[in-house]
């Protein structure tokens, strides 16, 4: 992986997105080159290609378990408040992420919001403080399988990774 | 089809009206701002469903933006109103 | 067609429901953090289930993925939102306990 596949995976994602918004309406296409060329250019300015990639095939297996949880997630809240009784239980917990800066923890701190019974308050270094909805759950079982599946999006080794958070405690 | 999504867009503007009486009522600004959350996923569903039903393509346009400036009011309130402490991130 | 045109109206009463639960949160919920649980969660469930509708029945394929982007974008959207609020709510309540002078 090279910077030139990096800023070409840009370059089609964005034509791509150029594509949808004009509903495949081809007599706009010489703005959307010109569009796609400076949106490209500005993302490299304020994102350049980091060490730490997203892998596409990953990738797409973790949007599938997000779809997959958040349906999960939508349902279960909807059983609480449709129960008389409105079973919650909330209050903060605190984790101490294993994951490196940047892309990683934010994309595991936005994912976790969706996901059943977690919120995140906030991300501060390492630390992430999640509000959750009932803190009988296994809230943090469920916070470090997302941790792995988000390492293995970034091609990560989970070893390595939890070593890691072996020194951090 | 086009009833029923005439219909569906009927239910939702409801469902919109009476979360915002919810939200009306507050009690802290920060409950208020959940009104622009609200437009983000429902209102965003309300013209999706419209654009099908009145054959409005642009409709779809109105919803893509609706839903960025749902996030934009939202910064502008938490470092405004609310001032987050960026110092402490 | 009949089939998909069922399917439809299945999709687009499921995505129904979970819209009125939602509504249901924010009166049933008394904290402003678990009604950001209930509207960020059960709405956005709602919203994928009347996209879900809408795509089966979309003029081309441009317009799906025009149709996704804009689900994409609401739901980075909604995790946004919410964690913003919520981060927002928090500092407040600190701020709160504290004593500080800040009365905003």
């Amino acid at each position: 992986m090279s910077a030139v596949t990096t800023i070409s995976a840009r370059i089609g994602l964005l034509l791509l997105v150029w594509w949808a918004l004009t509903e495949g309406d081809s007599s706009g296409i010489g703005f959307g080159l010109v569009v796609t060329a400076l949106a490209t250019v500005i993302s490299l300015r304020l994102f350049p290609p980091a060490k730490v990639r997203i892998r596409p095939f990953p990738f797409l297996l973790f949007m599938l378990f997000f779809i997959g949880r958040s349906v999960v997630a939508g349902i279960d809240v909807s059983r609480r408040l449709l129960s008389p009784s409105l079973p919650v239980n909330p209050g903060y917990l605190t984790f101490y992420l294993s994951l490196p800066e940047g892309g990683p923890r934010w994309l595991l701190a936005n994912t976790l919001s969706l996901m059943p019974g977690t919120l995140s308050v906030s991300l501060d270094g390492e630390r992430l403080d999640l509000h959750c909805l009932d803190t009988r759950e296994p809230v943090e079982a469920d916070v470090r399988l997302v941790e792995q599946k988000v390492a293995q999006v970034f091609g990560l080794s989970p070893n390595n990774h939890f070593r890691q958070e072996g020194s951090q405690q | 089809m086009t009833l029923v999504f005439n219909a569906v867009a009927a239910f939702l503007l409801l469902t919109l009206l009476v979360a915002l009486e919810r939200i009306w009522l507050g009690p802290t600004a920060s409950d208020r701002m959940l009104a622009s959350q609200l437009f983000g996923t429902t209102g965003v569903a309300l013209l999706l469903v419209l654009a099908e039903a009145q054959a409005a393509p642009s409709l779809r346009d109105v919803a893509l933006v609706l839903a960025l400036l749902s996030v934009l009011a939202i910064v502008g309130f938490v470092t405004r109103v609310v001032r987050i402490d960026r110092r402490e991130s | 067609m009949q089939l998909v045109q069922f399917l439809q109206v299945l999709l687009l009463a499921a995505g129904c429901v979970f819209f009125a639960i939602g509504t249901l949160g924010l009166f049933r919920f008394s904290e402003t953090l678990t009604r950001i649980h209930a509207l960020t969660k059960v709405d956005n469930l709602g919203l994928g289930f009347i996209v879900l509708a809408l795509l089966l029945g979309v003029a081309s394929l441009a317009v799906a993925m025009k149709v996704i982007l804009i689900w994409v974008v609401a739901l980075a959207a909604s995790a946004t939102s919410a964690h913003l609020i919520a981060r927002a709510v928090r500092s407040q309540d600190r701020a709160g306990t504290r004593g500080s002078e800040r009365n905003d």
